[in-house]
């Protein structure tokens, strides 16, 4: 029987990308660019990215590593701002465990001609499966990876 | 023209409740039950509740307030293991203004033959929307609400 429990953490990053508010938000907005820095990698097979970019829409994707087991990620849209906000709440499951559950806001922000993205996760790890440790460690290369597709 | 800003924050509330961790899950879990302590004041009057109580599923609480102004509360369900964890997601608006989005965790621990429940809140509130304190002192009264729902 899974020993069951939940620790909560907070964490924000930020980012400076050379591009413009609109384009860094059409990273997030528009699925078959998002696919490319969210769920595309190295080693990476992606089984599944669906997603409908507006409140109340729903986006799956189903991954694996190097053939490892399926890992979920169900996302659920809260709050959209065209360019300047987007809120999204999100689990993570691993094969059939879920390991968190989490709220995210991306704020973008126009600094000079390019754009400052704070993201800050408000999580819910469970069951001693993850930690947010790596989560903010899977988010930072997230976000390398978004700025290697914004150039 | 609305200024953007998001402002993030987290409380905790716990309570000790009489009876069995089953009994309080299920205040929360029947929807005929919840009804009765997921309520707005006494000035506050429904207008819509559903719920769709498993995960993926959704919950509306939606009610007018004495002042006039229109309460939605819009949740989805994200984790529930029976009888010891439920977290969801919700947004709350006042008529059509997006004030914020909250993921809500509840915990039930057995204690004795009773259940400790211990609510833990991580809300983000937009828009310069001024909380002071009010998510909080609204949980506690819900989990007072709930508290005499599990005397009856």
């Amino acid at each position: 029987m899974t020993e069951r429990s939940v620790t909560h953490a907070t964490f924000t990053l930020e980012r400076s990308y050379d591009a413009p508010p609109s384009k860094v938000f059409k990273a997030f907005a528009d699925p078959a660019l998002k696919r490319r820095w969210f769920a595309e990698g190295e080693g990476w097979e992606v089984d599944e990215f669906t997603g409908e970019f507006k409140i109340g829409g729903f986006e799956r994707s189903r991954f694996r590593f190097k053939g490892g087991t399926l890992i979920r990620n169900d996302t659920t849209y809260h709050d959209i701002v065209p360019n300047e906000r987007i809120v999204f709440a999100y689990t993570m499951t691993i094969g059939e465990n879920r390991i968190s559950a989490s709220l995210a806001t991306c704020e973008f922000k126009t600094s000079g001609t390019g754009t400052q993205l704070v993201f800050t996760e408000q999580g819910a790890f469970l069951d001693g499966l993850d930690s947010v440790g790596p989560r903010e460690g899977g988010w930072k290369e997230l976000l390398d990876a978004l700025g290697r597709a914004l150039k | 023209m609305t200024a953007r800003t998001a402002t993030h924050g987290t409380f905790t509330l716990e309570r000790v409740y009489d009876v069995a961790p089953a009994r309080v899950f299920k205040a929360w879990a029947d929807s005929a039950i919840k009804a009765r302590w997921f309520v707005g004041p006494s000035d506050w009057h429904l207008l819509e509740r559903t719920i769709d109580f498993r995960v993926g599923g959704t919950e509306r609480l939606s009610g007018r307030k004495g002042s006039g102004i229109v309460s939605t509360f819009d949740a989805v369900y994200h984790d529930i293991v029976p009888e010891q964890r439920i977290i969801y997601c919700y947004d709350m608006r006042l008529d059509q203004t997006h004030i914020s989005a909250s993921l809500a965790t509840v915990v039930l621990t057995p204690i004795g033959a009773g259940t400790r429940l211990t609510f833990t809140e991580q809300a983000v509130f937009l828009d310069g929307y001024d909380d002071s304190g009010g998510r909080e002192r609204g949980t506690r009264i819900l989990l007072e609400q709930l508290g005499g729902e599990l005397q009856r």
